[in-house]
């Protein structure tokens, strides 16, 4: 008697093909409807793999030598500086969603995980979660994307390494005559503060979790692009990063200072150029910063924060040749006025070459040179990246 | 001072911007952007007047690296219908570009969505995919417009979107279709005659695109220069390929403008086999301008080459 009971148990439970991991294997009244098996069949049963996203991991990893005038710390060093793991899908026919965890200290964190939404009638994209903002022609990707070991030195000095937040973006293109498109995109996030800040580490920069609307920090970007002739590209671009308010930190003596703004105007050009084969491709390129507002603080004794409110400029410039698919090399220069009590310039040269082995991984080799008023320091980079899967994020043009 | 400079410019580029945008776009033909020059040379012939037609690619690159440009973006937000060959040989730019073009009546599964090689049977279909294999084709072969067979089976699926589209003139397009069929007879024949010159003959190639060509014509394909398709070769694979050629007696090594490179000169040296170079698509030679003239040289080099 008991074995029939199994039985009938096993043959009833044979009978729930679209039984879900968190739902009951058959709905009940006032289970969970949306998203799981019964009423709204989502096609697949919780064992099924017909849907599931498509996955990508990366592995960037560095070795190098730095040599400093005048310190005694020069020296190799290797690690994996990146390791990322993403997930891209569409959710329904009007949006699309990725996520992208990176490791950070040994952890995996979310560095993006964002939603499209491209369901409107017109060009327009809604975006909304955790991305990288929409500045100039590099912010938007991740530092192992880049042509260059790092990302130009201007752009870290006033914006940070990677600059991701939680917020919305709208985006939209139009073509303007035949052969030129011009979109534009407006951002507004809870902050878009850079995590470390390369050059200025301490006081730490804060904004308040609950804030005004008008308080919240925001980006534009307006940038059309154009046939030049059927081998050339030429694509030219605005940009503003805002935080209208934000709070330093002295670590030290626990000094504060709150009300603080910042903006960041950047102004690009690229002009690219391609051989009727499309083996052979030049790239230059360059991109101008204002950074202006209060763009940092002082704390000379305790109690006392002086406040650098201040304009400061910077501007990155390079030269790119590929000479096949899989080689490349080219010249990067970036100048930046720092923005510390003693205005100091600082420059950074990067001469490299790349070599692909195939579509999924490659070889750099990167030469640079960093000089400031008190110290220079030259380093020579070894990077290795490999991308297997699907790889993609929410990058436009 | 700096910064009200820069809110100016900002301002300006996007005040123009937002009214250029506005310019609204209609005309009586059916805007059809093709991927390849030989796919826009069959919807015109087809067409007859009734169509405007954008070509991406131009004749000479590789197809699996093609950099796509504003205008192509700009044309497939405009268009009324867009060809591919498919089998993924375009998917370095088209799934960028259409998802980027933002028209939802040129994206597949819609009307105006044509993939020239639905139904076509693919070769080289592999059993497992792994980036192992290199640049692996999940569907098999990608290549199949360089098929001699290839001009009837775009023209059908070419007849088929247009028809679809503009139902009132199937009857011209049907007409067209025909006097193209008619063609191709014609210089199938020629074809024909020429290929007893390299019928059975055994070849080297860079790149795997024109097996679908050995195969009709019973060619053996002796090596690819590459060391998997899409990855470059490597000293040794160099070594190996130059070994099996000289033991083997391959006298010819057939490539496309974009691949004749050192390394195919290094194995010719190496060899003293001939380098033939051919059109891997239409518009990257002289009398390959049309998808019938771009098979006329390529038969007309090969029957030189062996001749």
């Amino acid at each position: 008697m008991r074995c029939l009971h199994l039985a009938v148990l096993a043959a009833a439970a044979s009978l729930v093909p679209s039984a879900r991991a968190q739902g009951p294997g058959f709905q009940t009244p006032g289970m969970p409807t949306f998203g799981y098996a019964g009423i709204e069949s989502s096609q697949a049963t919780r064992f099924s793999s017909e849907f599931n996203p498509a996955f990508s991991f990366v592995v960037d990893a560095l070795g190098d030598y730095v040599r400093y005038s005048g310190r005694s710390d020069d020296g190799f060093d290797a690690d994996v500086r990146g390791f990322e793991l993403g997930a891209m899908a569409w959710v329904d026919p009007k949006a699309w969603a990725y996520f992208i965890g990176a490791m950070e200290d040994e952890q995996l964190a979310i560095e993006e995980a964002a939603l499209h939404y491209v369901g409107f009638e017109e060009n327009s994209t809604l975006r909304a979660g955790r991305f990288f903002i929409d500045f100039g022609k590099q912010m938007q990707v991740h530092v192992h994307e880049l042509r260059t070991v790092e990302r130009p030195l201007v752009l870290r000095a006033y914006l940070g390494e990677e600059v991701k937040g939680d917020g919305i973006q709208w985006d939209d293109w139009r073509p303007v005559g035949d052969k030129t498109a011009v979109r534009w995109s407006i951002g507004a996030f809870s902050s878009i503060l850079p995590e470390e800040d390369e050059f200025l580490p301490d006081p730490a920069k804060s904004v308040d979790e609950r804030k005004d609307i008008q308080d919240f920090s925001f980006t534009a970007r307006v940038t059309g692009f154009t046939d030049l002739s059927d081998n050339a590209i030429l694509q030219l671009g605005a940009s503003a990063r805002v935080v209208p308010d934000y709070a330093v930190e002295f670590e030290a003596t626990g000094d504060t200072e709150e009300g603080l703004d910042n903006t960041v105007w950047g102004l690009d050009a690229t002009y690219g150029w391609i051989d009727d084969t499309g083996q052979r491709r030049w790239t230059l390129g360059a991109e101008c910063l204002v950074n202006t507002g209060d763009t940092g603080a002082d704390n000379p004794a305790p109690g006392t924060v002086d406040v650098l409110d201040d304009t400061v400029c910077g501007y990155y410039a390079f030269v790119d040749y590929a000479w096949s698919r899989y080689g490349s090399a080219g010249l990067q220069f970036s100048a930046v006025e720092l923005p510390d009590l003693n205005a100091s310039d600082l420059s950074e040269t990067e001469l490299y070459y790349t070599h692909a082995f195939s579509e999924f991984q490659r070889l750099r080799l990167g030469l640079s040179a960093i000089d400031r008023e008190d110290e220079d320091a030259f380093r020579v980079a070894l990077q290795y990246t490999a991308v297997l899967g699907a790889h993609g994020h929410g990058v436009n043009w | 001072m700096k910064s009200r400079a820069m809110s100016f410019l900002c301002a300006a580029l996007l005040g123009s911007t937002v009214a250029l945008a506005a310019a609204p776009f209609r005309a009586d033909k059916l805007k059809v952007v093709a991927t390849l020059p030989e796919l826009a040379d069959i919807v015109e012939e087809i067409g007859d007047g009734r169509v405007e037609v954008v070509t991406i690619t131009r004749g000479r690159e590789n197809l699996h690296a093609v950099m796509a440009r504003p205008s192509h973006l700009v044309a497939l937000n405009r268009a009324d219908m867009f060809v591919q060959v498919g089998l993924s040989l375009e998917m370095s730019f088209v799934p960028g570009l259409l998802e980027g073009a933002r028209n939802r009546s040129i994206v597949p599964g819609a009307p105006g969505f044509v993939s020239v090689s639905e139904r076509w049977e693919p070769i080289e279909v592999p059993a497992s995919l792994s980036r192992q294999g290199g640049d692996v084709h999940p569907h098999g072969n990608p290549h199949m417009n360089l098929d001699p067979r290839a001009g009837e089976f775009m023209a059908n699926a070419i007849r088929d979107g247009l028809v679809r589209l503009d139902p009132g003139s199937a009857e011209l397009y049907g007409q067209r279709h025909q006097a193209y069929l008619q063609k191709l007879a014609q210089a199938k024949q020629r074809w024909e005659k020429l290929a007893t010159n390299f019928r059975g003959k055994q070849i080297v190639v860079y790149h795997l695109e024109y097996n679908y060509l050995a195969r009709y014509y019973d060619m053996e394909i002796a090596g690819a220069i590459e060391y998997r398709p899409g990855i470059p070769p490597t000293p040794n694979h160099l070594a190996r390929v130059i070994a099996d050629m000289k033991e083997r007696g391959v006298k010819v090594i057939v490539v496309a403008p974009w691949s004749h490179n050192n390394d195919v000169e290094r194995v010719a040296d190496a060899t003293g086999a001939r380098i033939v170079e051919l059109p891997n698509q239409a518009g990257g030679m002289p009398g390959a301008d049309t998808w019938i003239g771009m098979m006329t040289v390529i038969h007309e080099k090969l029957a030189a080459a062996f001749g």
